[in-house]
């Protein structure tokens, strides 16, 4: 009986702690808040066409099946939605709704991201003109999840979106860099 | 005086008898078989001995499996089996759930602290199942048998295992399954 009431004790504890760590680590000021950025040595408006248009953000953001061109034309208020594999959840794809917030082309591009009873956030990406040709590119990214248990994991999310996030701009770097054209 | 040396059975076959009779019937059916295969040995030549050996071994298998099947011992190796795979293919599974929440999706890899905690998750699980053990035979089968949950779990889960940690997942299992053990004992 002894026994029975360690593993048990072992077992609450083993789900009780994480949790309650999970709880605290979501109150954090950054919470659900994802930022990187890159330098590349292209012009601004060079730069602005890997991340409007779709057959070259295709590219860059990996998973990305299909990316939809902006409709009715590329404004404020257009829609565009990009169709992700999702490889954790049996190669799924996940359709996931853009809708332009902010449109100043080559300086600011500002979408609000959607998928039905997942996910909301919002993606702002800055170009920042740093002479001799060369950009600086900051993406902004914060969201909300749907579901409790997306929420209490959210310090787990984050970190991963960051890195993943970290590789798609290493990515970009190196296909601007290299004046790769469309496949 | 003239001595030969005396065969010994085959050491895989006599493991595999001693692995499915279990503690109770091991030692009694291996050494009734041993007897037999020194006499055959000698009056007819080693090869007929071990073709009898393992002729033997063979059919009492299936027998000796439902005996164990019967006395609760093969449900408790199942039991150890399940505790240690479980833990791991649920971690998987919520691993699985919070890289399928990164918005713009992601691969297959897990953060090495994800990994951390699947690893601590299968040496507490090994460790409990090892101080089930009451003799020393017996924690060792119980370490082969999580061992064996671990390579199960691993080769059903989604996410991907680098190389570092299969090698330790497959380690660790066992030998917190005998640390286990041993802890219960000096208690």
């Amino acid at each position: 009986m002894k026994w029975v009431k360690r593993i048990g004790m072992a077992v609450a504890a083993l789900v009780i702690l994480p949790a309650l760590t999970l709880l605290l680590l979501g109150l954090r000021s950054g919470a659900g808040r994802v930022q990187s950025s890159v330098e590349v040595q292209a012009s601004p408006d060079q730069l602005w066409t890997w991340i409007d248009d779709g057959d070259h953000v295709k590219q860059w953001v990996s998973w990305t099946v299909e990316m939809k061109p902006w409709s009715p034309r590329a404004a404020v208020g257009a829609t565009r939605s990009a169709v992700m594999r999702d490889a954790n959840n049996g190669g799924a794809q996940m359709v996931i709704d853009g809708t332009c917030t902010e449109y100043a082309p080559p300086r600011t591009l500002g979408v609000k991201l959607s998928v039905p009873n997942e996910f909301e956030g919002l993606q702002t990406y800055h170009l920042t003109d740093l002479g001799d040709g060369r950009t600086r590119l900051v993406i902004e990214m914060s969201y909300h999840f749907d579901s409790a248990l997306a929420r209490l994991m959210e310090p787990l999310i984050t970190p991963s979106a960051r890195k993943k996030m970290d590789g798609d701009l290493a990515r970009l770097k190196s296909l601007v860099e290299s004046k790769a054209e469309l496949r | 005086m003239k001595t030969y040396p005396v065969p010994d059975p085959p050491a895989i076959l006599r493991a595999l008898l001693l692995a499915c009779a279990g503690d109770g019937h091991g030692e009694l059916i291996a050494g009734d078989l041993h007897e037999e295969f020194l006499y055959l040995c000698e009056e007819r030549g080693d090869g007929v001995g071990r073709r009898w050996y393992a002729s033997q071994v063979v059919r009492s298998l299936p027998e000796l499996l439902r005996l164990r099947i019967r006395s609760g011992d093969l449900t408790q190796l199942l039991a150890v089996l399940a505790s240690v795979a479980a833990p791991l293919l649920l971690l998987d599974r919520l691993w699985c759930f919070v890289y399928s929440h990164i918005p713009l999706k992601d691969g297959l890899d897990r953060a090495a602290g994800l990994l951390a905690v699947n690893m601590a998750v299968l040496c507490i699980a090994s460790a409990i199942s090892g101080a089930l053990a009451r003799t020393a035979r017996r924690a060792a089968t119980l370490s082969l048998v999580s061992a064996m949950g671990v390579a199960v779990a691993l080769w059903a889960s989604v996410g991907a295992a680098p190389a570092w940690y299969i090698a330790g997942a497959l380690l660790a299992a066992p030998a917190s399954s005998l640390a286990g053990y041993k802890k219960w004992r000096t208690q």
